[in-house]
């Protein structure tokens, strides 16, 4: 069983070809100039790509702090950076000839307060980014990327009852 | 004092209901059918009628419009005789109608706490879901002179947008309020032989030209210039979100938030999200926001009501339960069925 963990996050997944923590400076080799996902997990028929975010409570910030990351992703602050991260990914991947199957990405945002309405929101913008396929050219001839999807840990482990993902 | 609950005996379509009212913001969610709009009409009555002395049996009949103006038929529909009976406090202050389904004329109802309760007048304002400054001028004479099939609410509302400008320099409050609707909607109204025209650089504009979603700004701006909505009012607004577009949910949002900083109760019917969660980003630590989920029991079929201070605690939001289907389906979608 292949078993991530980032922070206070850790995921389990059984039947994974293989599974790597990718966003890692000791193994990745290109982080000064190339952004990275968390986790790379091969499956029988995809792969995966996985950013996960474990973010502090807002409610739980001290008042002087301003940075609020929540409010920020509710704002659409952080889909270019999960939208990089993606593409800097698919492309080491692709240069290391590890792209032969369709690439699933899937955002964690470990921050349960975050409603349906506010990951569909998240979700949508992030296809329109990346993009995905709906919005590629009809010239392309390969996927950039399957599908991708934004989570919280509830939502995750409802559409994902075989990789469950907990807080550790 | 502001209204502070609500109660309900055989009324319209509840059975017994009793809400607890935030004396800030009132927020009325549920799907079709579960009473919202009928909430609000019943303690818009209440308040209207310590200014217009308006019998409340009356007004009732006035904004609820029965058929054939029949009392009786506001009762919760059953086959015996019943009585049905709204209440509306304001603190210890308690107004009371009761009637009986067999009742035709306001007369045959019975109130209690009249006296106390118009003793001390309450500015009001209801903004019914269709909006009505295009279509104002000749209206109020129309609605006046024949029996046509307006609930009162639309005269209403006219009678109050025709309300000219208080006297004197505006306060630093209302000013501030104002300069943010005219920077929404790019202009200022103005009236002219009861018509309403947006003022602005390129000259005047009809409202019948405007689009509909500005109209509401421009309601809006009028009962703040015209003094009506001051500390100590009640302003219900049925559906803000109609014909608006969702840019400017956010303004609009943060303009009743400042009208109930500035003492006036507000309550709202909404279907949509983005003003729930308006609300909920806009809000700071000493707004009082209550969330009121009204919902049908599915053991009981009866209406219920649950109350709730913060977004999240919301139960049953069928609002959300709407975007939660649309989620599951839409990460069906993007990870195909394999995963599942």
């Amino acid at each position: 069983m292949t078993v991530l963990q980032e922070r206070g996050i850790q995921i389990e997944f059984s039947g994974a070809l293989n599974g790597r923590k990718f966003d890692d400076s000791a193994t990745h080799g290109l982080s000064h100039c190339m952004k990275a996902v968390d986790f790379i997990v091969e499956l029988p028929d995809r792969i995966l790509f996985i950013e996960v975010k474990d973010p502090p409570d807002p409610a739980a910030l001290p008042a002087h702090v301003k940075a609020d990351y929540v409010k920020g992703l509710l704002s659409g602050a952080e889909d270019a950076d999960f939208c990089y991260k993606y593409r800097d990914s698919f492309l080491y991947e692709w240069a290391a000839n590890r792209t032969d199957k369709p690439i699933y990405y899937l955002v964690l945002v470990a921050f349960n307060r975050l409603t349906a309405a506010d990951l569909l929101a998240r979700t949508d913008a992030l296809k329109r980014k990346l993009p995905v396929n709906q919005a590629t050219p009809a010239d392309w001839q390969r996927s950039l990327v399957a599908g991708c999807s934004v989570f919280n840990l509830a939502a995750w482990n409802k559409a994902l009852p075989a990789y469950p993902a907990q807080r550790v | 004092m502001i209204l502070s609950r609500i109660r309900f005996e055989r009324f319209t379509a509840f059975d017994d209901l009793d809400v607890a009212l935030s004396p800030g913001v009132n927020v009325l969610i549920g799907a079709n059918a579960t009473g919202k709009t009928h909430l609000m009409k019943v303690a818009y009555a209440a308040c209207d009628i310590t200014k217009t002395q308006i019998d409340f049996a009356e007004k009732l009949i006035r904004v609820f419009l029965p058929s054939g103006r029949a009392l009786g038929r506001l009762v919760k529909r059953q086959q015996a005789s019943s009585r049905g009976a709204a209440e509306v406090y304001r603190g210890k202050q308690k107004l009371r109608v009761s009637f009986s389904n067999h009742s035709t004329v306001p007369e045959s109802a019975t109130v209690t706490g009249l006296k106390a309760w118009g003793a001390e007048p309450i500015e009001c304002v209801y903004v019914p879901v269709k909006e009505m400054l295009s279509n104002a001028p000749g209206f109020r004479s129309l609605y006046a002179q024949r029996d046509v099939h307006f609930e009162e609410v639309y005269a209403d509302i006219l009678d109050r947008a025709y309300r000219p400008a208080l006297r004197g320099p505006t306060d630093a409050q209302r000013k501030r309020l104002l300069e943010i609707i005219q920077a929404a909607m790019d202009g200022k109204v103005t009236v002219k032989e009861e018509e309403f025209f947006l003022r602005n650089k390129q000259g005047n504009l009809e409202f019948s030209l405007l689009a509909e979603g500005m109209r509401k700004l421009g309601l809006l701006w009028l009962l703040i210039q015209n003094g009506t909505l001051l500390g100590g009012s009640v302003l219900f607004w049925d559906e803000p979100e109609t014909n608006l577009n969702p840019k400017l949910f956010g303004v609009l949002m943060e303009i009743l938030l400042e009208l109930q900083r500035l003492g006036v109760q507000v309550f709202l019917a909404t279907h949509d999200y983005a003003i729930l969660k308006e609300l909920d980003l806009r809000r700071e630590k000493e707004d009082q926001i209550a969330f009121h989920s009204l919902y049908r029991d599915e053991g009981s079929g009866e209406l219920g009501c649950h109350t709730a201070s913060d977004f999240l605690d919301i139960h049953p939001n069928a609002i959300a339960e709407a975007f939660a289907d649309l989620y599951d389906r839409e990460v069906k979608r993007s990870l195909g069925v394999t995963v599942q």
